[in-house]
């Protein structure tokens, strides 16, 4: 790394915070949601029978579901501040061999896993929206 | 001779691999990796006789090679060598070979455990693979669905189930070992943002290992006690439910593929560079795409359950899982695409076989998309589509790329190169049987022939098709026999290949060949690709210039590291050559075996001859206090030679291998409770026990003896040695009655475990909780004669550590049993 690049490195320190753990919120998050409708849904029908409407754990789900994106939302928030003072020389490639580099892929990392778990959130909800019985 | 030439020779004979029978002792990384590389491919090789016996069998209608009772064994032995003793194990291999190389370490954090986890994949897998020239291997499919599987007479499924949990202990073991080698291990300065691609894929791939086999050895667990005991999990007129193990084993299954795939393609991510003359692009949506996968792989299980008549709801939620793995799996496709796109190729066979994969593994993700949903699976559901689908994604998926990095990395291994001639040989056989082979199977499927049936009717009109598919698999066999060969064949007389045949950039490549140590010296790393971006870097390797560059202690010794940023934080001393691993993996080999055939005896003494060996090994060469506090790596950087607790890599492995045990007890308190969510009355009606005093008694003498261990812990730290080792006795005695407890709850209120799955899941927590509580007494004996020894003190601290962490396991799982068992029954 040049002395020029590292010395940008300091000026754009964004802090840190963002560990192994930290990058798996958002999944681990998708990961509830994921089970809370399932096992929600699957005791629902087995002690109501196939006939029974879905209304009740259909609102289980959709609030599990809101609760999930608010989750993932806040997550996404915190890491696109890092992002927005981590862009200043359009270097996606975080490459660099410095404690704030690490943390910045990281955050990077997180904030995709974000998109990723909220599509994946939405996508386990959707057939929730259009069946109606436990059939 | 110079210093250099001493450290050197110093270095050569601390690592030197033993001579002549005692070579098989070695516990190093570069002999047990080749062991069980080549284990895994003689494996592979028996499996895909058994594959040719199929396609010759279905060759033409109403074929008579082999009878129905006969190509049941073989199909199914097929299906379990595969999977249980190439696709998985071999992931094991190759990381254990290549991994330590890579990450700049001399060698895994355990070596021991390398060598027993390899000597339990070959006893258990000789075991299962002979069983079929004793007409007695498992013919159930590799699934052993029951009822099929536990209502039938033969031993067959005894011997797949006691044989794979027997691997299964393998499989953990290497994932606890790697799991550590990449966040401990790694050289100083290798940030984890320049940790090569394959150690993340590693580190993903260890966790999932420990999420998703757990599950299957609860599962395996059931399943034997119905099989001995007649205690009915799975049998649906005393209360079991068959269902129960189709979860069971798919929350195994599913993660299962992404952890046999996600290695392979890893293996993708370092050959693809190479070849492209230039970094990976996106390294970090690869990152994301490792992560996300595994995690959304475990959302997938019931899409092999789709025809079992859960609701539409269920399906559905799986469905929506199932399409959207497809998007981090897609991102790391088009990682590799726009790389080779980005860079200028070089042609070679490793990029051939990287190529195939990804046009194989296309093909196969696609059909996924299509049977993940519900509706077309249910067309296609144990149809041929479904093996042609399966095969695209794990040829494509994972074969292809093993025979890519088996070509990339002979060199590094062997000191050769593979014949360019005869692997683009092997390719496009290999490619265009694969293809000839299972592309038809699509049609054949749709055409309604269900897999697993050993013939059909010529009126059928799958005739064509089937005998296409046969053709394609010779093809096929012929391309990985040339390939087999010239891995195999003697090349004394070949020049040694070059240092850094291929002009990689990744550090594995920086060693030179035959230092059974590894690089030179350790090296300070400050970018992904180094022998690229530094061109300095081999000479000061070699010069010595880094870290630990000498052994003047004549021990074994490898860097840990901090996880994120990779500071050096100890000086870690490994294990040398021993035969322990050995003799444990045969104790232990010997229990499963002989538990199959009901040889109690016999069982008990390979138990005893286990327990010996591994307490041996324990009590030479774990935290063994060092002749002094710490010592120069080089540079004059002073690190210590033993630390305990949190920074010690023991500590981590116990916290890793207690995680997959808690999630095991998961998968049975999964099972206690699907079998309230089956029965409209649960306990059965008529049935008390096992009572909340009982549970109450027991969960309160549980939480005892954690607290004095716990505390053994703490006044030992304070300097009050003598007062620990009380405390571990009074904590040994606590957990006893605690045993005791436990099984007088079930006892006293007469459950018996063979009329219903009710008290046949209560005993079975019961008798996990009694088993860890008997560990954990052991453990406390440990300390308490290590300690008596003076080979525990105040200052050494780390048995007791791992002993407490192992505790807290035991007590959560002895206080939720005791609250389940105990309590449960009267919310219901």
């Amino acid at each position: 790394m040049t002395e020029d690049n590292a010395v940008k490195e300091v000026e754009r320190e964004t802090g840190s915070g963002t560990d192994l753990w930290s990058v798996i919120i958002a999944p681990f998050i998708w990961a509830a949601h994921f089970l809370v409708c399932y096992v929600g849904a699957a005791i629902y029908c087995q002690k109501l029978g196939r006939d029974a409407d879905l209304g009740d754990i259909r609102l289980l789900v959709l609030g599990a579901t809101a609760v999930a994106l608010v989750g993932i939302g806040a997550s996404t928030f915190r890491l696109w501040r890092v992002r927005g003072r981590s862009l200043t020389d359009n270097d996606f490639e975080y490459e660099h061999d410095t404690p704030e580099e690490r943390h910045r892929f990281l955050s990077h990392v997180a904030l995709m896993l974000c998109v990723l778990s909220a599509v994946a959130v939405i996508y386990v909800t959707i057939p929730m929206l259009y069946l109606s019985s436990c059939r | 001779m110079t210093d250099r030439q001493a450290e050197e020779q110093q270095l050569a004979a601390v690592w030197e691999s033993p001579k002549g029978w005692r070579y098989w002792s070695d516990v190093n990384n570069t002999v047990v990796g080749l062991w069980y590389t080549a284990t895994a491919f003689a494996f592979m090789l028996f499996g895909g006789v058994l594959a040719l016996i199929i396609r010759t069998q279905l060759a033409v209608p109403e074929n008579t090679l082999v009878e129905a009772e006969t190509y049941n064994q073989v199909f199914t032995l097929h299906g379990t060598v595969m999977m249980f003793l190439f696709a998985v194990p071999i992931f094991e291999a190759v990381a254990i070979l290549i991994l330590p190389g890579m990450l700049g370490a001399r060698d895994l954090p355990f070596p021991r455990l390398s060598a027993f986890g390899y000597w339990c994949f070959l006893i258990g897998g000789v075991f299962v693979c002979g069983s079929i020239f004793f007409n007695s291997a498992p013919d159930a499919g590799w699934f052993m669905y029951p009822p099929l599987s536990t209502e039938q007479s033969g031993i067959g499924a005894d011997i797949w189930l006691l044989g794979l949990s027997f691997i299964e202990v393998a499989s953990i073991a290497a994932a606890v070992e790697l799991i550590v080698g990449v966040l401990k291990c790694r050289a100083p300065g290798m940030h984890i943002n320049l940790t090569p691609l394959y150690g993340w894929y590693v580190l993903v791939v260890g966790g999932m290992i420990l999420f998703a086999f757990p599950p299957l050895i609860a599962g395996d667990l059931l399943f034997e006690l119905e099989r001995l005991l007649d205690w009915p999990f799975f049998d649906v007129t005393r209360g079991g439910d068959p269902i129960l193990w189709q979860h069971l084993f798919w929350i195994f299954g599913h993660p299962e593929v992404y952890i046999i795939f996600l290695p392979a393609i890893a293996l993708l991510a370092m050959i693809v560079p190479t070849f492209a003359q230039r970094p990976i692009a996106g390294y970090s949506w690869i990152v994301l795409s490792a992560l996300g996968t595994g995690f959304l792989s475990f959302g997938l299980w019931v899409h092999h359950m789709f025809t079992t008549g859960l609701p539409s709801i269920s399906l559905g939620f799986f469905s929506a899982a199932s399409e959207a793995v497809a998007i981090p799996t897609g991102i790391q496709i088009f990682a590799f695409i726009s790389t080779v796109m980005l860079g200028s190729v070089v042609r070679s066979v490793p990029m051939l076989f990287c190529l195939g994969a990804l046009a194989i593994f296309v093909l196969g993700g696609l059909t996924g998309v299509m049977v993940a949903v519900a509706p077309f699976d249910f067309q296609v559901h144990d149809s041929y589509f479904i093996v042609a689908h399966l095969h695209y994604t794990l040829i494509g998926g994972m074969l292809f790329p093993v025979m890519a990095g088996i070509v990339y990395y002979y060199p590094m291994v062997r000191g050769k190169t593979l014949s360019r001639k005869l692997g683009i040989w092997s390719f496009w056989l290999m490619f265009a049987g694969f293809n000839i082979s299972f592309l038809p199977m699509h049609l054949t499927g749709m055409l309604g022939m269900p897999r697993r049936v050993f013939t059909y009717g010529a009126e059928r009109g799958w005739s064509e098709l089937n005998l296409l598919s046969t053709v394609g698999a010779f093809v096929f066999a012929a391309g990985f026999l040339i390939l087999v060969w010239d891995c195999v064949r003697p090349r004394r007389q070949e020049p040694d290949a070059p240092r850094n045949v291929w002009k990689a950039g990744t550090l594995e490549w920086a060693a030179r060949f035959g230092d059974n140590y590894g690089l030179r010296s350790i090296p300070h790393i400050d970018s992904r690709y180094p022998l690229w971006d530094d061109k300095d870097f081999t000479r000061k390797l070699d010069a010595g210039e880094g870290l630990l560059a000498s052994a003047e202690e004549g021990k074994r010794e490898t860097l840990v590291t901090s996880v994120l940023d990779a500071k050096p934080i100890q000086i870690l001393r490994v294990a040398k050559p021993g035969w322990l691993p050995m003799i444990a993996a045969i104790g232990l080999g010997a229990v499963f075996i002989f538990m199959t055939f009901k040889w109690w005896i016999p069982t008990a003494l390979g138990f005893a001859l286990f327990l010996w060996a591994t307490l041996r090994w324990l009590w030479t060469g774990t935290a063994e206090i060092p002749e002094k506090e710490s010592k120069d790596a080089g540079g004059g950087l002073m690190l210590p030679l033993y630390v305990s607790g949190v920074r010690s890599s023991g500590w981590w492995a116990m916290f890793i291998t207690m995680t997959g045990d808690f999630t095991a007890f998961l998968a049975l308190l999964f099972g206690y409770f699907f079998f309230w969510t089956i029965h409209p009355d649960f306990p059965p009606p008529g049935v008390t026990g096992p009572g909340w005093v009982w549970p109450v008694m027991a969960g309160m003498a549980v939480m005892l003896s954690w607290g004095l261990t716990f505390a053994s812990r703490l006044v030992n730290a304070a300097g009050h040695p003598g007062q620990a080792r009380f405390l571990l006795v009074a904590g040994g005695i606590a957990a006893l009655v605690a045993c005791l407890a436990v099984l007088a709850g079930p006892w006293t209120s007469g459950l018996d475990p063979t009329t219903h799955s009710y008290p046949a899941i209560v005993w079975t927590l019961a008798i996990w909780v009694v088993a860890h509580l008997a560990t954990g007494v052991l453990m406390q004996g440990y300390c308490f004669a290590r300690s008596l020894h003076g080979k525990m003190t105040p200052r050494y601290d780390a048995d007791i550590w791992n002993v407490t962490l192992y505790w807290h396991f035991a007590a959560i799982m002895g206080v939720v049993t005791c609250l389940v068992i105990g309590f449960f029954p009267m919310l219901t």
